[in-house]
């Protein structure tokens, strides 16, 4: 395993960054992965030494600003899954990569319910089953990534 | 031996995989915390507008360069568009403008004649509304709500509680200004309210944003009230916010049942809310109060106040 550096951390937070800020709309907007969730979870579990819960709390902070949201919502959301991602990455590291990619679902689902159950006590109603879609979606960019070759360190073990 | 081998392992670095700060709970209980806290204060008190304008000028050239892709297709695919078209849509603009003129030069005519009854009538001017040309730059990214943000703000002197309208209808409301850029919410999220009147009998109501599909709902009326399919509901101005007269929404669908005393009545918006590329913000100048003193009966100075907070019709406790 290469050395993970820090500059690659921060180029992949702003690459996804800007893919954030795409003008997406109508069904490309319900259909878009969280680019910023990504890019965290994958360093957290590579990376636990360089990027942590911190890190993820102030990639929330600059995704609430693009949302225009209540701050500290998509900060507590990426605090809350970064939690589970670092709690668990010990053995997240060892798992294959299928048991990783079912991991990285559960991570996503996980950060979109802790998101709805805010936005509910904001006052908002849930959307349908649509709300989900980004999980969908952003665990198959991972896998689509992992077989293009992304390496969460797997080879630690050889 | 022993304290050898003790001294070579302290010398050693442990593998980068192993260092932890502290502990992931104590950094998830700080965290929350922390985003907790700035929840609070950003929906409860008003310190954080100032931070969050200066940080939204902060991303804008990040914005821009992640509305570069989308321009450059746009621009190509305009240089690639036919000579045939080009021409088509030039004679159709052209007639239009004739069209447009003719009826400029009857509302000059009107206008002039108006003004002229009024002041036989000794009535007040009516107002002069000034508007904005705005682009939009992207849809709202939060899928809860129903915004989108243009390229004009505070520097171009957009104020929030402007109305923004398009073509064909009003389309919604600046909710929040920054710097180069302002959100407006659209007529159709759920925290948005317009005062409006049906066009065929004058009936005044509240209209409010579904929030969820492209729609409008008329609450609080009773389900005999005098609403058909097809009627179509304009501002009504009293709000001092949106122009009177403009467009909102077509009733496009009326449910009576028989367990509520009021009807559900559902409108779709005649602007073309989620498909349209320019818009024009629209505000109407102050309505100037009267003097304390001029004062006179109780119910005039009830009047006046209510017209104080004239600036957002948006649900009071509606935030997201």
């Amino acid at each position: 395993m290469h050395p993970s550096k820090l500059k690659f951390i921060y180029l992949s937070l702003f690459c996804a960054y800007i893919l954030l800020l795409l003008p997406w709309s109508g069904w490309a907007l319900t259909l878009r992965p969280d680019f910023m969730l990504l890019v965290i979870i994958f360093w957290l579990i590579r990376a636990p030494n360089l990027c942590h819960v911190g890190t993820a709390w102030l990639v929330g902070l600059f995704v609430d600003l693009a949302t225009g949201g209540i701050f500290g919502q998509y900060a507590l959301v990426y605090t809350v899954t970064a939690f589970f991602a670092i709690y668990y990455q010990k053995r997240l590291v060892l798992f294959s990569g299928m048991q990783q990619l079912l991991y990285v679902c559960l991570l996503l689902f996980i950060a979109q319910v802790t998101l709805l159950i805010l936005k509910t006590f904001a006052g908002a109603e849930f959307i349908g089953w649509v709300y989900f879609m980004p999980s969908i979606m952003g665990v198959l960019l991972w896998f689509v990534a992992m077989t293009l070759g992304l390496n969460t360190g797997e080879r630690l073990r050889d | 031996m022993a304290r050898r081998l003790n001294q070579k392992l302290e010398q050693q670095q442990a593998p980068a995989f192993f260092i932890r700060g502290s502990s992931p709970f104590a950094r998830l209980a700080f965290f929350s915390a922390l985003s907790l806290m700035l929840m609070a204060v950003d929906s409860r008190l008003q310190y954080l507008t100032s931070v969050r304008k200066s940080l939204q000028t902060a991303i804008r050239p990040l914005q821009a360069l992640a509305n570069k892709p989308s321009q450059l297709y746009s621009s190509v695919d305009e240089y690639f568009s036919t000579h045939h078209y080009l021409l088509n849509e030039n004679k159709r603009l052209k007639q239009h403008a004739l069209k447009q003129d003719f009826a400029l030069q009857k509302l000059n005519t009107l206008a002039l004649e108006n003004d002229h009854l009024r002041q036989l009538l000794q009535a007040n001017k009516t107002i002069v509304e000034s508007s904005v040309v705005a682009e939009i730059m992207h849809v709202g990214r939060d899928l809860f709500t129903k915004k989108i943000i243009v390229n004009r703000g505070e520097i171009h002197k957009i104020v929030a509680g402007e109305a923004v309208v398009d073509a064909l209808g009003v389309i919604g409301q600046v909710t929040r200004v920054y710097p180069l850029s302002s959100e407006v919410t659209l007529i159709t999220d759920k925290s948005l309210a317009i005062p409006i009147q049906i066009e065929r009998n004058g009936l005044r109501a509240i209209a409010f944003g579904h929030g969820r599909d492209n729609t409008l709902d008329l609450p609080y009326l009773p389900a005999n009230v005098d609403i058909h399919r097809g009627d179509k509901l304009v501002t009504s101005g009293i709000d001092g916010i949106y122009p009177a007269g403009l467009a909102i929404a077509i009733v496009t669908q009326i449910e009576v049942t028989a367990d509520s005393p009021f009807a559900r009545i559902i409108c779709a918006p005649t602007g073309g809310v989620e498909n349209h590329k320019q818009v024009l913000i629209v505000s109407i100048p102050a309505i100037k109060m009267p003097q304390e003193s001029q004062l006179g009966s109780p119910a005039e100075l009830i009047i006046s106040t209510k017209k104080m907070p004239a600036n957002t019709t948006s649900k009071p406790n509606a935030s997201q």
